[in-house]
């Protein structure tokens, strides 16, 4: 990556307490360039979705610069979230459907809210159900379908306004190994597309098995972030970069 | 003009109305119990208005002249009184014409051919231009020269000024309360939706839609909402205009219901504002609430 060139996601001693007191972050520094693919790893409760939520402004830091493709997310009006919001597209690990709407509608209400034109759906909804392989189920219920499925409609759903940079929080935390490995190829795919993107994971196999940039949180604190890395830093032949 | 935005936005209202089919028909309910008895009050009201400018209308001072004025004095009098200021009109009566209407008004009631004699003074009847303005009429006329006395309805004309300021307090306090009343329920009403979509706007926060889009068709639901019962309630009033007026009427004789009913289309229309009003504010608000956290 070129360093003059400004990174698309740079935390500088980012710090996050919440009002009960926890400490979910501790002066983290990051950079993310374009087109990454990158691990955030560590047990639960290490502030891997609250490093996430930073990034979509779901949550602002107590302390510390937030840039998320040039704007300072930390200090942004309220006003300017949505914006910055149809520019990240974010996946969780219980998908987030409507139950009461169909595969396409539930790809196409997140067009229709931010009040794209009929014409733009129309051509957006079919292009991110083939990317996710359910052209084929686009009028089914969620109920109607399998796990990865609803994974693949929420996927479809966080990529159909084309957003810069994808996030996954334990995005296959819910899935079986097979279906689990599916939906990282599609991620891998999604990747190679242009779309930069972040997982955050403690699914050790899977991390294992993707050999990518690896970030690892401890109590709020990067202990270690190593290209090609795996889920426990230092069995690898990538460099150490900060601790 | 994108149809399938309009499609999708209308969905959403549809989708809203029929979340909480129950609730939202109590709601409509209740705005129209309560818009139909703000719009009887403003009927009763104006019906009031009118009934006490018609009574008002005919309250008139009375100048008793001094007897043995002669014709020309009378007329320099009346033309002195209709120049003052807060006077709209002079009427002068000569006692022979005074006895005549006297006798006129009580024939049939009373044996007026006992009246041999004339007991009447000329008179001056006249017409304030406003009602407040009668007492300081006939303060200024009983100072001129020529009058004897003055009369007028004094108590009467203050009574019912009090009384009609009694009743628009009264009426005003009313009407704020059944507003407040729908209001709440409303806003109420909009709340129960909004917690039940409370994933949908959620989703719709993840993906980048402004608040102002999400509230939208909330909105819309609540001014259906508002709307919906506001139409019931003008439904519910012309029925009750045309079938249930008449027999009060009837019954209540002595109210002298003006000949020329107010109109109740204007009062329709503002019936149905405030009621779309309400239901805007009341789920703005609501949602505004929810969007906040």
């Amino acid at each position: 990556m070129a360093p003059e060139e400004a990174a698309l996601i740079e935390l500088s001693s980012v710090s996050l307490t919440y009002p009960n007191g926890v400490r979910a972050l501790d002066a983290v520094d990051l950079k993310i360039e374009k087109g990454e693919f990158i691990f955030l790893v560590g047990h639960s409760g290490t502030g891997k979705s609250s490093l996430l939520r930073l990034l979509y402004r779901e949550q602002v830091p107590s302390a510390g610069d937030v840039y998320v493709d040039g704007i300072a997310v930390h200090r942004m009006r309220a006003g300017a979230i949505p914006r910055l919001r149809r520019n990240v597209g974010v996946v969780f690990q219980d998908f987030k459907l409507l139950s009461g709407k169909t595969v396409w509608e539930n790809v196409a209400f997140a067009l229709q809210v931010t009040g794209a034109r009929t014409k733009d759906v129309m051509r957006q909804v079919p292009r991110c159900l083939d990317l996710v392989g359910l052209a084929q189920k686009s009028r089914m219920f969620p109920h109607e379908l399998s796990g990865g499925e609803q994974q693949r409609t929420a996927i479809a759903r966080a990529l159909v306004n084309n957003p810069k940079i994808l996030l996954c929080d334990e995005p296959t935390g819910n899935l079986d190994p097979s279906t689990t490995t599916e939906i990282m190829e599609l991620l891998q795919r999604i990747n190679t597309k242009g779309t930069t993107v972040v997982v955050a994971t403690h699914n050790r196999a899977v991390v294992d098995r993707m050999r990518k940039r690896v970030v690892r949180l401890e109590n709020g604190r990067i202990v270690g972030d190593e290209e090609r890395g795996f889920y426990f830093l230092g069995l690898g032949q990538g460099q150490v970069l900060s601790g | 003009m994108d149809w399938g935005k309009v499609k999708f936005f209308l969905g959403e209202v549809l989708a809203n109305l029929t979340r909480n089919a129950a609730m939202q028909i109590t709601a409509i309910g209740t705005v129209a119990v309560a818009i139909a008895m703000l719009g009887a009050f403003l009927f009763v009201q104006r019906t009031a208005a009118a009934v006490s400018d018609q009574a008002l209308q005919q309250i008139e001072v009375s100048a008793f002249l001094r007897d043995g004025l002669d014709a020309k004095a009378d007329s320099a009098l009346a033309a002195r009184v209709g120049a003052l200021p807060g006077v709209a009109h002079v009427t002068y009566v000569p006692k022979a014409q005074g006895l005549k209407q006297l006798r006129d008004k009580l024939r049939g009631e009373v044996d007026t051919s006992l009246l041999t004699t004339n007991p009447l003074p000329d008179t001056l009847r006249i017409q304030a231009k406003h009602v407040a303005d009668v007492p300081e009429v006939a303060k200024t006329v009983k100072k001129l020269p020529g009058v004897v006395d003055v009369h007028y309805g004094a108590e009467t004309v203050q009574k019912l000024m009090r009384l009609l300021d009694v009743a628009q307090r009264i009426g005003l306090a009313v009407i704020v309360l059944l507003v407040l009343a729908s209001f709440q329920i409303v806003s109420n009403t909009i709340r129960l939706t909004v917690y039940s979509r409370r994933r949908e706007i959620s989703i719709m926060q993840l993906v980048g839609a402004t608040n102002n889009y999400i509230r939208l068709p909330f909105i819309a639901e609540g001014i259906v909402a508002g709307v919906l019962g506001a139409a019931l309630a003008v439904a519910l009033l012309l029925v009750a205009q045309r079938e249930l007026l008449p027999v009060v009427a009837q019954l209540i004789k002595f109210v002298p219901f003006p000949t020329q009913l107010p109109d109740l289309i204007p009062l329709a229309f503002q019936l149905l504002g405030v009621g779309a009003l309400v239901g805007a504010i009341a789920s703005w608000i609501s949602v505004g609430r929810y969007l906040r956290v």
